[in-house]
């Protein structure tokens, strides 16, 4: 049998010489001994190859198209089998690949592999260094999620700025005028495509050339020359098991990121480049160096840095160079390390972008939700997802429209304060309208019942707005002591039953029987124990009533339609008439919109494992001041 | 043809001459062996030149011509944008249940005069329009935002809210009461004056009409422009 595999083997090579071949791929000699030192190049050829192979695969279920690409990659992630695992391996082992590189450049100068003859192997594998930055951030769009997008436009932005050349390659880069479809395509085809290819070729060389100068040895007399077949080998494979290991722990426990689709008429607050570009973000920040213009601070100070190293094989020619080029090396990986903890750093600190980026976070989280419901995604895209979705807009336009003055569990409704400068300080604006964050609920009205002074205290909608002189706050004062009698504890959940009933809200699930009661002492006033003077004292409540200038219409107080009328013109004689003093929203909310505020004030969207942002009623109320004697104090502020 | 066998041959001239027809045969074998063995023992610089000046031009011109094409083909953005016929984004008037542009471009927001709050806090609006990606018309898009104000004239002004900096979204801080970037940290004025040296130039304001006869409503004209340059560069 081994005879007959040795006799194929003679065959074999007769006709290929492959004998030869592996004996000098493997029998490679290393003075000095086989050392751990030496296993970054080999990690890094393994690490390309994983992208390699998981990037073909990835190919096969990619769709680079504005309205396919997130679609594809959300399937790929979501819906296919190791999906997650083979996506999450090429975005961590691409990482990797970062960090290796930086590692093996500095063992290289270290050891001082660079040095003649070996300058051009050092350049080759300088080429290779841009090649793998060029995949990353080409690499980086191809979700089309939001950071993605606006990571990406950064760097095509600073591409634009370059000198002479600068906005025709911005603009070839974009495949036009505007990020879009042929964005995609041609990034996917340099990432895909043109970018491996000429990392394949450039690799070959750069290890052709290893070999023809032979490996760099620090120190060739440490102990007896060994082969690198197999004890190299051997200290390579579990260096490339290590990072495997790590990869596939990040791919397993963390995950790729998978931001909302990209839109860009929504900012994205969080938007920051990939980790290890972060260095480079922050020295952007820095206002000496932009005050020298945008070029200048990235694109010709990088370029200078590159270009040093890209000189130190020739800056090695002369005495000292190679220690010039080392202390150069540190400096550079000190600075880089330094800015990355900075801009780590200073983003951890800042409440602002903590917050975006949880924003950002339930925003993917919600657009997933959408995708995985039974009308899967539009054909126009998964962007439309978010932007009809209630949940995801009624924050948004309740912050843009309605914070100025309303609450929403005392912030903007996306769960920030709303700020004001006071003292040179940020504090939380006082209120000057009702906290809606429980609008409609019994909660809402048991407060609007036995409280109603306290819940409509920043009030400012009624012109003259007295809080001690208003009649409701009268009529709550009146009653309040016989509604929380414990003898009419049964009615006042009654009177909210048929109040809750009445809006119709969507998760409010009614007690039909006790709504009817309460529908009944609504109308007669009679209670267990006592009597009370009822609504339609004052308020008109059936659909047919006439108008009662002051007197808002309680027909369905707080159902969508009521809410609608309501919103889009408060000032209107079935509302507050001639008091009103909140703006009419009729004409500044397009119907889209309007639908949408509504939609998420009745809770009117589909089902969300989403918490609601935090209560910050209490930094809202400190602002407000306290209740009682305070109250006329912060009115006034509140006017200024 | 029979010049270059001659010269070929040449070397050998006197012996072929004078010899027997069986060393003629041998000497034909070797000068013929020698013929395969290269140029170097009988080189022939004339043909020589020739077949390899037509091997570099034909293969110059079986390299060059794919390479050529597909490097034009890969310039097409910017070949047609010289030539002015990429496709506009932004749409035409009229588009069924979509947009409200005027003749010279200005589109109308849901936003009139009397809304915009009077001590001049700046309001967010989408501007809608169809929007153009290759192949597709996308009708009634979200294309930007704009921060709306009223200064204390109560003229109406207009920013896009992409920063002139790296075109992340400026915001705006009722806290400062300013305009602030989040991504590099540029300041605004709420008139749009840079405040530090981040950004390279104001904010980009876009030109606004009011028009009384749809009820004081905003029109603006919305434009991109080119980031991180002094000058306001449209794109």
């Amino acid at each position: 049998m081994s005879n007959m595999l040795t006799r194929l083997n003679d065959w074999l090579d007769h006709r290929t010489g492959h004998r030869e071949l592996l004996h000098e791929a493997l029998y490679e000699r290393i003075p000095g001994g086989a050392r751990w030192r030496y296993v970054w190049g080999s990690t890094l050829v393994f690490t390309f190859f994983v992208q390699l192979i998981t990037g073909l695969f990835l190919w096969s279920a990619y769709s680079p198209s504005a309205q396919t690409a997130w679609e594809s990659v959300y399937y790929i992630q979501e819906v296919m089998f190791l999906g997650k695992v083979v996506r999450g391996v090429h975005h961590f082992a691409a990482q990797a690949m970062v960090v290796l590189m930086a590692l093996h450049l500095m063992q290289v100068i270290i050891d001082g592999a660079y040095k003649a003859p070996r300058e051009i192997n050092f350049w080759l594998g300088m080429v290779l260094m841009q090649i793998v930055l060029g995949l990353s951030l080409t690499g980086y769009l191809l979700p089309w999620d939001q950071k993605g997008y606006y990571a990406t436009q950064v760097s095509t932005k600073i591409m634009g700025a370059a000198p002479v050349v600068g906005p025709s390659l911005q603009y070839l880069a974009q495949g036009g005028a505007e990020y879009g479809h042929h964005t995609l395509t041609r990034f996917f085809a340099m990432h895909a495509g043109i970018l491996p290819a000429a990392l394949v070729a450039f690799l070959a060389l750069h290890i052709y050339v290893f070999r023809r100068h032979g490996i760099t040895t620090p120190d060739p007399h440490r102990a007896p020359e060994a082969s690198f077949w197999p004890d190299q080998v051997l200290r390579d494979a579990v260096a490339c098991l290590g990072v495997l290991a790590v990869v596939l722990f990040f791919a397993i426990t963390k995950g790729a990121e998978l931001n909302a689709p990209a839109n860009p008429s929504v900012a994205f607050e969080a938007a920051r480049p990939e980790w290890y570009f972060l260095f480079l973000f922050r020295f952007l920040k820095f206002e000496t160096i932009e005050h020298f213009g945008l070029a200048f601070g990235a694109i010709y100070l990088p370029g200078l840095v590159m270009t040093v190293i890209i000189l130190m094989p020739i800056i090695a020619w002369w005495k000292g160079g190679h220690r010039f080029n080392v202390v150069f090396m540190w400096l550079l990986a000190i600075g880089t390390a330094f800015l990355t903890v900075l801009a780590i750093y200073e983003d951890n600190a800042n409440p602002d972008h903590q917050a975006a980026l949880h924003a950002a976070e339930r925003e993917a989280h919600r657009v997933l939700e959408l995708a995985n419901g039974p009308a899967k995604i539009p054909v126009e895209g998964a962007v439309t997802l978010l932007r009809n979705d209630p949940f995801t807009q009624g924050p948004r336009i309740f912050a843009r429209h309605c914070a100025a003055c309303h609450r929403y569990d005392g912030h903007d409704g996306t769960g920030r304060l709303v700020l004001e400068s006071g003292g040179g300080k940020a504090v939380a604006a006082a209120p000057t309208a009702a906290d809606l964050g429980d609008f409609g609920s019994r909660e809402w009205f048991h407060r609007l019942l036995t409280g109603y002074g306290e819940l409509f205290r920043p009030l400012k909608n009624v012109e003259d707005w007295d809080y001690d002189g208003s009649e409701m706050k009268d009529w709550v004062d009146t009653h309040k002591e016989v509604l929380l009698k414990e003898e009419n504890s049964n009615d006042l959940k009654a009177v909210i039953e048929a109040l809750v009933a009445g809006t119709g809200q969507q998760n409010a699930e009614i007690n039909e029987e006790l709504a009817k009661r309460g529908q009944e002492i609504l109308t007669e006033g009679t209670l267990t124990v006592g009597e009370m003077s009822v609504c339609s004292d004052c308020h008109p409540m059936a659909a047919d009533d006439d108008a009662s200038d002051g007197y808002p219409h309680l027909y369905r107080y707080g159902s969508a339609e009521w809410l609608h009328a309501f919103i889009s013109d408060p000032g209107d004689e079935r509302y507050y008439g001639e008091k009103n003093k909140m703006p009419a929203f009729g004409e500044q909310l397009s119907a889209h919109e309007m639908d949408l505020l509504v939609r998420w004030m009745t809770g009117d969207y589909s089902e969300t494992n989403l918490e609601k942002p935090l209560s910050r009623r209490k930094e809202a109320e400190a602002a407000l001041g306290a209740p009682e004697p305070a109250a006329e104090e912060s009115e006034e502020s509140a006017e200024e | 043809m029979t010049d270059d066998d001659s010269s070929i041959r040449d070397p050998h001239d006197p012996q072929v001459h004078g010899a027997t027809s069986s060393d003629a045969a041998t000497l034909d074998a070797d000068s013929a062996r020698a013929g395969l063995t290269g140029a170097n023992t009988s080189p022939g610089p004339r043909r020589n030149f020739l077949v390899e000046g037509a091997a570099i031009v034909i293969g110059g011109i079986i390299t060059l011509v794919p390479i050529l094409a597909g490097m034009l083909f890969f310039l097409d953005p910017l070949i047609r944008r010289n030539k002015g016929e990429t496709a506009a984004a932004g749409g035409e008037n009229g588009t069924p249940g979509g947009v409200i542009k005027d003749a010279d471009g200005f589109i109308r927001t849901n936003v009139s005069v009397e809304s915009l709050p009077e001590d001049g806090t700046p309001q967010l609006v989408t501007v809608y329009d169809d929007r153009v990606d290759a192949w597709n018309r996308f009708p009634n898009q979200p294309i930007g935002t704009v921060w709306l104000r009223k200064t204390e004239e109560g003229n109406v002004q207009a920013f896009n809210t992409v920063c002139p900096h790296l075109g992340c979204s400026i915001g705006y801080r009722n806290s400062e009461n300013d305009f602030f970037c989040p991504c590099h940290n540029s300041t605004f004025k709420l008139g749009g004056e840079k405040q530090n040296q981040i950004p390279p130039r104001d904010m980009d304001p876009l030109e606004v009409r009011i028009k009384e006869e749809s009820g004081d409503a905003v029109w603006l004209k919305y434009e991109n422009f080119r980031a991180a340059t002094h000058e306001r560069i449209p794109v």
